[in-house]
């Protein structure tokens, strides 16, 4: 019996061994060489409007400084215009949205070939609809962020909104 | 009797426990290996003390280039081991990416000029494609290969050159562009739009002038 229990022992000791120390780490996340969030929704984090009328809603976003983002209406056909969407079934409807105009933009490396761009700050009009109660929107905002020199690819992000109908 | 019932036990026990603990080693180390793969494999900018440039430094600058086979815009599998004994530049770009496009006509000079040496371009589209609908993968195509009419391109263009994110070090921003000699390593690699000198003396390199 106390052979029995010598082996257990050493068992459990080895054993203590064999586990890493870092189990459980978590995993690497991709980065970006560009760095950070390049655009953040501001606000409002929450808005009340009139239950089953449709209401238009400022959405402040911001663009991280040196980056520059592609206006809703770029001129070239190929490059991603910004867009807000709200899924279908998150309980309220995007009835119309209204963008701001984009500011002419040039990369110095080509002075003459202008581009239409978001940049610092820029302000979506939504026009939302939703019935009476309180609403948990994850609403998005798809774009696409360059610097004067390389671009990241398209990303869209969460645009979380708690949306109360009255 | 009992003893060695109990001996019996203790010992199946000793052993699912090492059975164990040597599958969550194996768990443990085959994450490190990701992790360690995930952050060696990728570039970085790293900025001169003197001058305050940031440059890129790419992991796989005097390694091989990591091979791959790749559709062309007509279907036909395209591979870096069909260029050997060539310069080649792989050069990662996408229809949305406006500097991509500013650097293309220097690509297509540079590549004119120096054909004749044995040096040639691989534009690797990374645009995404939506490879489980054939309608949109169709459009995809045509349009990555209008936007490679509308820039004169002359050397093959192929498509899906997102897959290569992790062979070839993170493709988060575009453009990108890895310079292989004719023995098939990486010489130099650049990220973002450059010069078209800092390209020229780079194919130089990979020929080996």
């Amino acid at each position: 019996m106390a052979r029995s229990k010598k082996w257990i022992c050493v068992a459990a000791a080895l054993t203590a061994l064999a586990i890493p120390a870092g189990w459980g780490q978590a995993g690497s996340t991709s980065h970006s060489i560009l760095g950070g969030a390049a655009v953040e929704f501001e606000y409002p984090e929450q808005v009340t409007i009139p239950a089953g009328k449709a209401t238009e809603v400022a959405l402040h976003f911001r663009v991280a400084q040196g980056l520059h983002i592609n206006s809703h209406t770029p001129r070239d056909q190929y490059l991603i215009p910004t867009a807000f969407s709200i899924p279908d079934g998150a309980g309220v409807q995007l009835a119309d949205a209204t963008y701001p105009q984009g500011k002419d933009f040039t990369l110095p490396a080509s002075p003459t070939d202008k581009l239409s761009v978001y940049t610092d700050e820029f302000v979506i009009q939504a026009k939302i609809v939703a019935p009476a109660g309180n609403h948990l929107v994850q609403a998005k905002l798809h774009f696409q962020a360059c610097n004067n020199a390389m671009c990241m690819p398209p990303k869209t992000i969460p645009v979380a909104i708690d949306v109360i109908g009255k | 009797m009992k003893r060695n019932t109990l001996v019996l036990g203790a010992v199946l026990l000793i052993l699912s426990t090492f059975a164990w603990a040597g599958w969550a080693n194996y768990e443990y180390r085959k994450q490190a290996a990701d992790r360690l793969l995930a952050s060696v494999a990728k570039g970085e900018l790293v900025v001169d003390a003197s001058s305050g440039d940031a440059k890129f430094v790419s992991p796989l600058t005097g390694k091989p280039a990591p091979d791959f086979a790749l559709e062309d815009l007509t279907g036909k599998k395209v591979s870096l081991a069909d260029y050997k004994g060539k310069a080649v530049l792989i050069n990662f770009w996408a229809t949305w990416c406006a500097p991509c496009k500013i650097e293309t006509p220097w690509l297509v000079e540079l590549r004119n000029q120096y054909a004749a040496q044995g040096f040639e371009i691989l534009g690797l589209s990374a645009d995404d494609l939506d490879k489980d609908d054939a309608k949109k993968l169709a459009d995809e195509k045509k349009d990555i290969g209008r936007t490679a009419d509308q820039l004169h391109i002359p050397y093959p263009v192929l498509i899906d050159g997102g897959s290569l994110d992790k062979s070839y070090g993170g493709l988060d921003e575009l453009p990108m562009s890895f310079y292989v000699d004719r023995s098939g390593n990486v010489v130099a690699a650049q990220m973002g739009l450059t010069s078209k000198d800092e390209m020229e003396a780079n194919i130089k390199k990979s020929l080996g002038d």
